[in-house]
């Protein structure tokens, strides 16, 4: 009897339990559904690694974008370079000196307002702490305030400094007198971009609020609020996006992408980005010290199957290592194919008939794209009785065995994400296979006179023109016949968002950004 | 009891510092190089180099050791190299999320894992016995994150029960946002009387504390039965039965007060277990605490994080176990301390 009452009042008591909880879930479900001005963006990585706008080079992009402006706007799209902090530049003759013309009326969260002493003072602080991207500013000699809405940069050589005012690194605007570093790193900012920050914790929440004297005003259809989370797993992402928690993920593997694509409730788009997946090749150690060897190599790599298999078919075959739609890139450019005979042919021609090698290869842990990429590569070069011994490995690790003062210790091919410092395809080139006494990205450890020669006068033509495109691709031809490296799939980005989120337009020149000012909900 | 106390307390301070220089020493020793994180993606070799002074690496570690522990008795446990946040700040951010989160866990794990073992012990061989075994070694033994992704499945996405992520509701957040004070929500929101919030905030932990709560609810379980099994046997049980006292009050007054003792050493254990088990939960719930901030470390070889963070969980072990000796001899006289 004692028992019966026992588990009747358990039972009452689940009941009531669920009931409670249905109630809850409903509610709030109908909160979220009420409040078309909050804005939830999912991402894997931090999103405030870093706080400072001097130094950050990282995801924290998405937010920092929101919260600071450039001076100028670079819109890959359509390759045009539009106002934003300053309202045009122009550059002398020689290219070494670049004016900018600031707008009037700019408040900075802070209260302050935005002026040339501000421009001046911001690059100034962030060429001095010399952190993250601070490096695309180094062409510059000296800022000039000429009066309160004119600023002047000398620079040391010719440098496409409208692009670089562009960039989505290193190149923010904030208040001067607000730029302590231990303020920054304690959650606030000091910029003049539409949102600020509300509230934070640690580096992967952080809600901002829309800042109501922005300069570009509030009329039409805004959100007020927007809410930047770090969510690492690919699943609780998805999850969330099914379940209409969030309204976007910067990204998620194919694999989901294939079955939320069929989803009523969401949006997929596919488009282009700057990143690139590219092997360098040790050209200091044999067999690869032998072009021959390296161009066989290039031969087995099943492009389009890595394309289908590690990207579930939303990427492109490179072409060159510039990636499409960068300047620079172009279908001059020689390409690679997959074919076997080749490769067989180039190692009989190397001393190599019968392979009989093996290649210790090294890349980037935790990335299944590029894990299955090279499982088919390993795959192809098997066949011709080649061994990649490849090994997934932290960066730091494998950045410790690139850099080894011992050079028998270091990998044959090393895999890595590339993706440009400001709009410029420079850093794909000179980085990675520009000579180096002490190489930090230069892992091919390549040199080529000529090429440092031609890559030198390049830099110095102006961004974009016929004769600084006709250089990238002579530039790209001759790594391609050199081979210290290539590029082998371009990276598509691969979003998800909210069918009732509307006007979000992908820009490649700033990777997982989404300018919430121009976002609204239908 | 003075005395002992101030003799553990001191032995621990020690176990501290041989912590300490065992973690440092093999965060320093292992083949990876931190400065690529600090400095950036594409840092130029000048940044490269800049960061390695920066970050003490162009010392020998048994100086690099010292100046870290100098700074640490100091107050100062380092700059994280993932963050580029003070390590301290770090902790006293994440920590309170943890805690909250392991603190919810082992009571839902004890206040189901003990009865559950009581009964268990009392119908030996019958039904409820088998059932509630397998209860207990599934808790145990089943993944946490399988578990976690079932729960997610189950009650937050097909059933819509239970929220998937975070601590609160963003928006519930937004509107009726909880005044910091220690971190710990329930609490926080409690003393300022933000009864929304803490009602969002309970509902939020739900699945989360279910999945930590499996393991300290398997081991209760196992651990309770096991003992009672042993103090049924004994002979003051049996004069208590045999003078008609009443069986609820056998089991609950006489064995199980006597059960205890191994119970709350395993309490202790299965709570610096649970800190650890939180790396895996907390990924998957994107709860902002302790156990994903390490995770983030380790991968990242994130020294001075890892070192503060090892620090702390130790600590944690020590006090623990110190008080745990402590309520047992309290708890049972025939415990001696000394």
């Amino acid at each position: 009897m004692s028992n019966n009452k026992s588990t009747c009042i358990l039972l009452k008591l689940c009941l009531a339990s669920l009931l409670l909880a249905s109630v809850l879930s409903i509610s709030l479900v109908a909160v979220a559904a009420e409040d078309s001005q909050t804005a939830i963006y999912l991402q894997g990585s931090e999103v405030a690694g870093y706080w400072d706008p001097s130094d950050g080079y990282s995801g924290e992009i998405a937010l920092m974008q929101n919260l600071y402006d450039t001076l100028l706007y670079y819109d890959a799209a359509e390759s045009k370079i539009s106002p934003r902090l300053a309202t045009g530049c122009e550059s002398s003759q020689d290219g070494k000196t670049w004016t900018f013309k600031l707008r009037e009326g700019v408040k900075f969260h802070t209260g302050n307002m935005m002026d040339a002493d501000a421009v001046k003072a911001s690059i100034e602080r962030t060429m001095a702490r010399d952190k993250g991207g601070a490096f695309i500013w180094s062409s510059v000699d000296s800022i000039e305030v000429v009066d309160d809405y004119t600023v002047r940069f000398h620079l040391k050589n010719q440098a496409p400094l409208n692009l670089i005012a562009t960039a989505s690194y290193a190149a923010y605007i904030f208040d001067p007198a607000f730029s302590d570093h231990d303020w920054f790193i304690a959650g606030n900012d000091s910029g003049t971009g539409p949102y600020t920050v509300e509230t934070s914790e640690g580096s992967e929440k952080v809600i901002v609020k829309k800042f109501d004297e922005y300069w570009g005003g509030w009329e039409g259809p805004h959100f007020d609020h927007v809410a930047f989370l770090t969510v690492s797993e690919a699943s609780t992402r998805r999850l969330m996006m099914e379940t209409g928690k969030a309204d976007f993920c910067e990204s998620l593997p194919p694999t989901d992408i294939d079955v939320l694509k069929s989803n009523p409730t969401l949006k997929v788009e596919i488009n282009p980005s700057f990143i690139n997946l590219v092997a360098l090749y040790n050209t200091q150690k044999a067999p690869l010290d032998d072009p021959l060897v390296r161009r066989a190599l290039s031969y087995l790599i099943p492009y389009e199957d890595t394309v289908k298999v590690s990207l579930g078919g939303y990427g492109q075959v490179s072409r060159g290592v510039v990636p499409h739609g960068l300047w620079g890139h172009s279908d001059r450019v020689e390409t690679f194919a997959y074919s076997p005979t080749t490769a067989k042919a180039l190692l009989a021609q190397a001393g190599y008939p019968d392979g009989g090698f093996t290649l210790v290869l090294t890349y980037p842990s935790g990335y299944d794209d590029i894990r299955t990429t090279v499982e088919l590569w390993k795959s192809a070069c098997a066949e011709v009785n080649i061994t990649l011994d490849a090994r997934a490995m932290p960066t730091s690790e494998r950045n410790a065995i690139a850099r080894s003062p011992d050079k028998a210790k270091r990998q044959d091919i090393y895999l890595l994400f590339w993706w440009p410092d400001y709009s410029n395809p420079d850093s794909y080139l000179g980085a990675m296979f520009r000579s180096q006494e002490k190489p930090s990205y230069g892992l091919a450890y390549y040199s080529n006179p000529v090429f440092d020669g031609l890559y030198d006068y390049a830099v110095t033509l102006p961004a974009a023109s016929q004769e600084a495109t006709d250089m990238m691709v002579e530039l790209q031809n001759i790594l391609q016949r050199d081979a210290p490296g290539l590029a082998i799939w371009d990276m598509p980005s691969r979003r998800v968002l909210s069918v009732s989120l509307k006007g979000y337009v992908d820009n490649a020149a700033y990777a997982n950004v989404v300018f919430w000012y121009d976002c609204y909900r239908e | 009891m003075l005395t002992y106390i101030i003799r553990r307390i001191l032995l621990g301070v020690l176990l501290l510092f041989g912590v300490s220089v065992i973690v440092f020493t093999l965060t320093h020793v292992v083949p990876a190089n931190p400065v690529d994180l600090w400095a950036g993606p594409h840092a130029t070799p000048q940044q490269l180099e800049q960061a390695y002074v920066e970050l003490g690496l162009d010392k020998p570690i048994p100086v690099q050791f010292g100046i870290y522990m100098a700074k640490f008795l100091r107050g100062d446990w380092g700059i994280s190299i993932v963050t580029k946040r003070p390590v301290l700040r770090d902790l006293a951010t994440y920590l309170p999320a943890s805690l909250e989160l392991i603190i919810f866990g082992m009571l839902v794990g004890f206040a189901v894992g003990i009865p559950l073992g009581v009964l268990s012990a009392a119908k030996t061989g019958r039904p409820i016995d088998h059932v509630s075994r397998v209860f207990a070694i599934a808790g145990v033994a089943l993944p946490s994150f399988w578990m976690a992704m079932l729960l997610q499945l189950a009650l937050g996405k097909i059933l819509r029960l239970f929220p998937l992520t975070g601590r609160v509701d963003l928006l519930a957040e937004i509107m009726n946002p909880i005044r910091r004070i220690t971190g710990l929500y329930f609490f926080d929101a409690l003393i300022s009387g933000n009864f929304a919030a803490l009602g969002d905030a309970l509902w939020h932990i739900v699945l989360p504390g279910i999945t930590l709560a499996m393991y300290p609810l398997g081991l209760a379980t196992r651990m309770v039965r096991t003992t009672m099994l042993e103090v049924l046997q004994e002979d003051y049980i049996r004069t208590a039965r045999a003078s008609g006292v009443r069986e609820s009050k056998v089991l609950v007054k006489y064995a199980l007060r006597n059960a205890l003792g191994p119970v709350l050493t395993t309490g202790a254990l299965a709570f610096g277990y649970s800190l650890v088990s939180t790396f895996l939960i907390e990924s998957l719930f994107a709860w902002p605490g302790l156990g994903k901030y390490a995770a983030k470390a380790i991968v990242s070889v994130d020294y001075p994080a890892i070192t503060g963070v090892t620090l702390l969980v130790a600590a944690f072990y020590v006090i623990l176990n110190l008080a745990v000796d402590l309520v047992q001899a309290l708890m049972d006289p025939r415990i001696r301390l000394g």
